[in-house]
């Protein structure tokens, strides 16, 4: 795969609920080993977007290429997981399992796999997703003994274990502390560079949306109104854009 | 639509429960026998489910063959019929009591631990993590929690049946001397086929009903956590009704097929 390389290619993508249309005609392109941060104001359908990427949400009209595969023609089961498992998602409160440790957490998706490793393989592949996180040791822990910063990192790891060509990131700092959230952001741009990922990331964070960005995005009136780099946003007049960055 | 729009919001409510759990029930029906079977998930739930559920099942169970007993003999001795109180009260226990009382312990108890379960996992998007990491979800949480309640209801209803026969014993022991070999030759050899499979058959579908509930009522939480709690409150009224309306067509399938 070459760098310029469009990974994901939206257009003119629209959903609504009931009356209320969320996105009018989004237009995005994902070009390989990008990070992307989409910036907009809450309930302007950052997340639908991203769930739409997946098949989380239908989309009412619009085309949706990820992976050079339309998603709308991806109806049996199989080939839909199978595009699942090369596009990792980042929820926002990480949704590690409850009722698994840590460990089990991370095994989940591997075992579902149809080619599943082996018992010794599976083990090797948990820990080496733990590490990239730093999190070896809280490895027989429960998701309710870890705190909001280890949760999203677990969650990063279970994320990257089926080694993903492409990331999405729900809002992956919401409710951690400056430095928590610094270091996620960190983990978010070493992972970019160590697996060659692509990413869209969703945030109100603009610390974040400075370190991971490689290219922005903002959402306004169910539209992408702005784009560019972190730089360029910031130096806009817009006094409606000035409030992210102030 | 305007014939559906002008029935009261509960009516309306009613409907809408029907025809979800009508689709939920289809949709069980073609994953079942998909691949991949998780088998340890299976037995993980009937365990959990069923394990834990023993001590309540098995106590309510003993204390009323103990009362059913005490309530029923004064009556039997001013006829002089106090020698068919152990058969009277096993008929009663294995055909009705105790296939329902189990059910709606279970209905009450795992009914609403199912719903709660899935639905705090739906609200906090963990039911949409298994799914975008190429997992059956469905599969994985509602096929084996319902196979799970299918499988354990029967069980524990046995489990029941036999520790309201042990309450009985005691209710009867209480004024009297009755060995435990006529007490229970007595309650045993009045039992015929028409009181035991139909009451395990029914049996299967108000697990199959419970399980089948909770698993909807969770999958299609929202609100937060106000639809957690709702979820796990009306997968318990719903699957309690539906024990009811189940117990009550399978005592008119009994009576026109076997009697």
């Amino acid at each position: 795969m070459k760098e310029e390389e469009i990974v994901i290619d939206i257009q003119e993508l629209k959903k609504s609920f009931g009356d209320n249309e969320v996105l009018k005609g989004m237009n995005l392109q994902l070009h390989r080993k990008e990070n992307l941060v989409i910036l907009g104001k809450s309930g302007t359908g950052k997340s639908v977007l991203i769930k739409c990427i997946v098949k989380l949400i239908e989309p009412d009209e619009g085309r949706l290429r990820v992976l050079d595969q339309e998603v709308k023609d991806l109806e049996a089961d199989e080939e839909l997981n199978k595009l699942r498992r090369r596009v990792g998602f980042l929820f926002q409160g990480g949704a590690l399992y409850d009722s698994m440790s840590v460990r089990e957490n991370l095994r989940f998706p591997l075992e579902r796999l149809s080619d599943k490793p082996s018992r010794d393989e599976m083990e090797d592949r948990v820990y080496e997703a733990l590490r990239s996180v730093g999190l070896e040791k809280a490895i027989d822990k429960m998701p309710a003994e870890l705190s909001g910063g280890m949760k999203k990192r677990i969650a990063l790891a279970r994320t990257l274990i089926l080694k993903p060509a492409i990331v999405l990131y729900d809002e992956p700092t919401t409710g951690l502390d400056p430095a928590t959230s610094k270091e996620i952001s960190q983990l978010i741009l070493e992972m970019q560079q160590e697996y060659d990922i692509s990413s869209i990331i969703i945030t109100h964070d603009m610390a974040c949306a400075r370190i991971t960005s490689n290219k922005m995005k903002v959402i306004r009136n169910g539209v992408f109104k702005y784009k560019g780099t972190y730089d360029e946003l910031r130096e806009k007049n817009d006094p409606w854009l000035r409030d992210f960055f102030e | 639509m305007k014939i559906a729009e002008s029935l009261p919001e509960s009516f309306q409510r009613f409907f809408i429960n029907v025809a979800g759990i009508g689709r939920f029930t289809k949709q069980f029906f073609r994953q079942v026998f998909k691949p991949p079977f998780e088998f340890r998930e299976i037995l993980n739930q009937a365990y959990r489910l069923g394990y834990d559920s023993l001590f309540l099942v098995g106590i309510t169970g003993f204390i009323i063959g103990m009362v059913m007993t005490l309530q029923t003999k004064p009556t039997l001795e001013q006829f002089g019929a106090e020698s068919w109180l152990p058969s009277m009260v096993s008929v009663s226990i294995i055909r009705e009591i105790g296939p329902v009382l189990t059910a709606l312990i279970c209905a009450g108890k795992v009914g609403s631990g199912i719903g709660a379960e899935l639905g705090s996992m739906k609200v906090s998007e963990q039911i949409d993590a298994m799914t975008v990491s190429g997992a059956n979800a469905f599969n994985y949480l509602v096929v084996t929690r319902v196979i799970a309640t299918t499988i354990t209801v029967p069980i524990l209803v046995y489990y029941a049946d036999a520790i309201s026969l042990v309450g009985s014993y005691v209710g009867v022991n209480i004024e009297g001397n009755v060995s435990p070999s006529l007490f229970y030759k007595q309650s045993l050899d009045i039992l015929v086929f028409s009181d035991i499979v139909p009451a395990t058959i029914k049996t299967l579908f108000f697990g199959f009903a419970i399980g089948i509930v909770g698993c909807y009522k969770g999958a299609t939480a929202d609100k937060g956590t106000l639809g957690v709690g709702s979820a796990a409150n009306s997968a318990v009224v719903i699957s309690s009704l539906m024990i009811f309306v189940i117990d009550l067509i399978a005592v008119q399938l009994t009576q026109l097929f076997i009697r």
